[in-house]
């Protein structure tokens, strides 16, 4: 085990591509932590997907060995934290694994909401906050006003701050010295009761889930029975070890203050879950670490398979998933248009297109993807309360004495010139002004309250768009609040496609369903005969468009040539078919679904 | 004492010649053709065809050759003598019959009273002439190199050299095109009295100067062109023209025989760059580049592409979307013998469209496709082709 004062944890925080990762990739390469060979770019960030998008999707962790200028040999352990809103809690326990947060800010982008939101988030768990101002290779940098801005709003002092470029390796050993130095050495008694807060962990086919953990208190050996505190899982420990960006370390004992690994041969990560403490079984500790939270999806969306045959492969597709996702649920929904599929819950629309993805990509699998919507509270005339996960659900109008949608306290920050733009958005989102504050000359922060349901959609895509790419968001959940909500039907030929259904908020159920069956028309091909396509509330048509019948779908020339192509063609054709769903007469291709997730792009 | 022939217990066999030469490439065109006039090229092609067939003759000697098709590019912009000299190699080494049906195709830039006569003593019979528009705008924009007057002078003197089977091209859906203006069209070449005629919908193939501006062309709706189809179809047969596929109508049953084999399952064996063979089982495409078909027929190299050898049951689905094209349209019981699958499936879709008025049956129970059950062929063959896939093999007829 290391002795306490040469360890170090810290973790790198900052606003989405102000260089988090790459300086990650920095200081393992300048530890030689990292073997050049398999060296790609970002290596932390190891799942394909996380690379396509540049975010960090899951947090991983690994242990640097550093020799500083006092000639003394530290660990530094590197804890990477997620960077979307829609993974707040996970930040706040990979940061509950450290004493120090490297805040990495972009020299010309400066300060955004963010780098705060996280900040926050680590001045609340008592870091000792660093920060680096990053990309000063820019043409547009400027980094002494940066400082100065990282002082007047974050309120940490800045002066010393390193001025690097991750990019290009400039003055990566000034943030490896500064973490040696200001990053306090963690404190815990290795002899006391076993405390390890769980920060992440992750599937393995062949060893079970590979727990990520902070010893805060105690040591941890192969071969102890451990309890995961909240959950009340026993098990026996098989392997402790560190991590390191080329492979597991085994080791013959982790202690407190430090961070690595357990293996246990658990079979879902369902049971080691985000924040709980492990202890021992046989000499518990009097109480659990604080923090743990269990975690709440907050979207729910009906995910069923393009080929209905293909229902079985769907459920073991998302078994296998949440095999590495607790935060991902999933229930049997059925219904009358689409068959069999799952209500799935997630975090955010992030994390739903990042787990439909997965499903497609890596399981091969053509999906339907219903609307998402967040869980509304309806109290029935009958007094019963319920929470609606689902639009097939949602009771008959006569039947609904109070709808409740859930609200969201919501930050905003952007250049001041966008305030306007800022706020119009926010309102036609039906945000509640709170208040505004001038975080420097030129940039504003604005808070507002609104429902959830108006920022899962698209709000954070029309604010990049309408501040230029300056504006950013946080939000926080903070409870129901009673609205008038109604649901919509959507009509093909007559006929309700339950599928398509869904809750809105009463005053945007007319512009919303005419923007519907347009894009429904646009989507849906042409039949042999005409159809319309009609929007309800209740049973009274509010929106309509015609399909028109289709006249010309004819290859007019086929020759000896042409025959192989023309094959190929109608082959293509047919397949289209079978990805269809037919309701009714009407049949509608996936990508309609798709269409009417995607209403406010145009 | 009398000559006793023996009947030739011969399969029939129709030939492709394909031209690869033009005078200028048309703005739509995507068949494979080069816009030049070079000497070295055109010997090189004539040398490598004509070794191609005679090699190919020995692979055939149980087939009678009943139609033979020059197609281009402009078969004619390539000189008698040449198209002369194919033709004689032909005969030199397949047994061509006596009736054989033998097509050119001609482009009015190029079809002098001198090749239409030679054509025609060497045995050509039936001439297909690209005149595509009234509209010489329109002939502009579509980069043909000819008038409309240079197109029906080209059609009086294939008549006046002795052709008695003519056939012209026609094209609707063109740009800026109103149905009033494919009336006229079409009222104007009935005047001439053609044998057959094809109308074919203009299609923007990729790959084509037209494919890169498709946007400003201002091409007819698919609605407006589906109009021009039918208009086409009502007045042809009024005209006296039956109607049997989809683009194709003829008078007095003279059908191009080469290009039903196409339709109705038969053999053809092709030559030149780009030609396509159905042959003995194999579905084959020659290399589509004329130096490569020069050099792989001079140093033996290979010149097929894409050779696949057609299982059954795919066969049963080209049925479908062959015989469909054709006017004679399809029956259960040809098909259940040919490919022991059950017609029960097909015939349910077969009748729901029929309640539609797209698909019809005659009074020998073969299913058709009506002209407007044609316009929309695909949809119905995709249909037909999934309930054919799901469809089980019978044990037995």
């Amino acid at each position: 085990m290391t002795d306490l004062s040469k360890i170090r944890n810290f973790s790198i925080i900052a606003h989405i591509d102000h260089g988090k990762s790459t300086l990650a990739d920095r200081l393992l390469e300048e530890c030689n932590a990292i073997d050049r060979r398999i060296h790609a770019e970002q290596l932390l960030d190891s799942m394909e997907l996380e690379k396509e998008r540049g975010i960090t999707i899951k947090a991983t962790a690994a242990t640097l060995t550093y020799t500083a200028d006092d000639g003394e040999t530290y660990a530094l352990n590197l804890i990477d934290t997620p960077g979307h809103v829609d993974f707040t809690y996970e930040v706040s326990r990979s940061l509950a694994a450290c004493e120090g947060a490297v805040l990495v800010v972009d020299a010309s982008q400066g300060v955004e909401a963010q780098t705060l939101a996280n900040t926050y988030l680590a001045i609340d768990a008592g870091l000792e906050v660093l920060p680096v101002i990053n990309k000063i290779d820019l043409p547009s940098a400027r980094p002494a006003e940066v400082k100065a801005e990282v002082e007047d709003i974050v309120g940490i002092p800045a002066e010393d701050a390193p001025e690097i470029s991750a990019k290009n390796g400039i003055n990566i050993h000034a943030v490896l010295e500064m973490i040696v130095k200001d990053v306090p050495a963690p404190t815990g008694d290795r002899e006391a009761p076993l405390q390890a807060l769980i920060f992440d962990s992750q599937y393995d086919s062949y060893r079970g889930v590979i727990v990520y953990t902070r010893i805060k208190a105690g040591t941890i050996r192969p071969g102890q029975d451990i309890r995961m505190m909240a959950t009340g899982a026993v098990y026996k420990v098989v392997e402790v070890g560190t991590m390191s960006p080329n492979g597991l370390i085994p080791r013959e004992a982790l202690g407190a203050g430090e961070v690595g690994y357990i293996t246990a041969s658990i079979k879902t990560v369902a049971d080691t879950q985000v924040g709980d403490t492990i202890t021992t079984a046989e000499n518990p500790a009097p109480e659990p670490l604080p923090g743990y939270r269990k975690v709440q999806p907050m979207v729910y969306s009906g995910i069923y398979p393009a080929d209905g045959a293909k229902y079985q492969d769907l459920r073991d597709a998302l078994e296998k998933l949440q095999l590495n996702d607790a935060s991902m649920s999933y229930e049997l929904e059925s219904s009358i248009a689409l068959g069999f599929g799952f209500r799935c819950g997630f975090l955010g629309l992030l994390h739903m297109e990042i787990i439909q993805e997965r499903l497609e990509r890596e399981y091969n699998l053509d999906l339907i993807t219903t609307a998402p919507n967040v869980v509304y509270r309806v109290t029935k005339t009958n007094g019963e309360t319920m929470l609606v996960y689902t639009p097939l659900d949602y009771p008959d109008p006569m039947e609904i004495q109070l709808a409740e949608e859930p609200f969201a306290k919501v930050s905003l920050i952007a250049p001041q010139e966008y305030v306007g733009s800022m706020m119009e958005l926010a309102q036609q989102r039906r945000g509640e002004f709170k208040d505004m504050v001038y975080l420097d000359a030129n940039r504003v922060e604005l808070h507002y309250e609104m429902p959830l349901n108006e920022i899962i959609y698209d709000f954070f895509d029309a604010l990049k768009s309408r501040t230029r790419g300056y504006g950013s968001l946080d939000y926080e959940v903070i409870g129901y609040r009673p609205s008038k909500l109604v649901k919509l039907d959507i009509l093909l030929n007559g006929d309700i496609v339950d599928a398509l259904s869904f809750i809105l908020f009463a005053d945007n159920a007319y512009p919303r369903a005419r923007k519907i069956c347009e894009k429904l028309k646009d989507n849906i091909p042409r039949a042999q005969f005409e159809i319309p396509v009609q929007a309800a509330i209740g049973g009274k048509i509010i929106a309509r468009e015609t399909i028109k019948a289709l006249r010309k779908d004819v290859l007019a020339k086929c020759y000896g040539g042409d025959i192989t192509r023309k094959k190929k063609l109608l082959e293509k054709q047919k397949e289209g078919k079978k990805r269809m769903r037919t309701f009714g007469t009407v049949s509608v291709p996936s990508e309609a679904f798709m269409a009417v997730l995607k209403l406010d792009e145009d | 004492m009398p000559i006793i022939t023996r009947r030739p217990n011969k399969t029939p066999l129709g030939l492709y010649v394909h031209v690869p030469f033009c005078r200028s490439k048309c703005q739509y065109c995507d068949f494979y053709s080069l816009a030049c006039k070079e000497d070295k090229l055109m010997d090189g092609y004539l040398d490598a065809v004509c070794a191609h067939i005679k090699e190919s003759g020995a692979l055939a000697p149980n087939y009678k050759v009943d139609t033979i098709y020059f197609g281009g590019g402009t078969p004619s912009f390539f000189g008698a003598d040449g198209l002369a000299q194919i033709l004689a190699t032909i005969r030199r080494n397949f047994d061509v019959d006596n009736n054989a049906e033998i097509s050119i195709e001609c482009n009015p830039d190029s079809v002098s009273d001198k090749l239409l006569r030679r054509l025609l003593a060497e045995g050509f019979n039936r001439v297909s002439l690209g005149i595509q528009s009234d509209d010489d705008e329109v002939l502009k924009k579509l980069g043909r190199p000819h008038t409309y007057a240079q197109a029906v002078s080209a059609y009086q003197r294939i008549r006046k050299a002795g052709f008695k089977n003519v056939s012209v091209d026609l094209m609707y859906g063109l740009p800026e095109q109103t149905i009033g203006d494919w009336q006229e069209t079409l009222d104007n070449v009935l005047r001439l009295l053609p044998e057959h005629i094809s109308c074919y919908g203009l299609k923007i193939e990729e790959g084509t100067p037209f494919f890169a501006y498709k946007e400003m062309l201002n091409l007819p709706s698919d609605d407006v062109q589906a109009d021009m189809y039918l208009t086409a179809v009502e007045m042809l047969r009024s005209r006296g023209y039956r109607q049997y596929e989809i683009s194709n109508f003829a008078r007095k049953n003279l059908y191009s025989r080469h290009n039903l084999k196409y339709w109705e399952g038969g053999e053809y064996l092709g030559f030149g760059p780009s030609a396509s063979s159905d042959f003995a089982g194999k579905r084959f495409t020659l290399c589509r580049d004329l130096q490569a078909y020069i050099s792989g027929i001079r140093d033996g190299g290979e010149v097929m592409e894409d050779v696949q050898e057609i299982p059954l049951r795919e066969r049963a689905g080209e049925y479908l979307m062959l015989r469909l094209r054709t006017a004679r349209g399809i029956a259960a019981d040809e098909y259940e013998r040919l490919f022991l699958l059950p017609f029960e499936p097909l015939a349910e879709v077969l009748a729901k469209h029929r309640a539609l008025g797209y698909t019809g049956i005659n009074e020998e129970g073969r299913w058709y496709l009506t002209p407007k059950g044609f316009l929309i062929s695909n949809t119905i063959l995709s249909e037909l082709l999934l309930a054919q896939d799901e469809s089980v093999p019978m044990r037995k007829l």
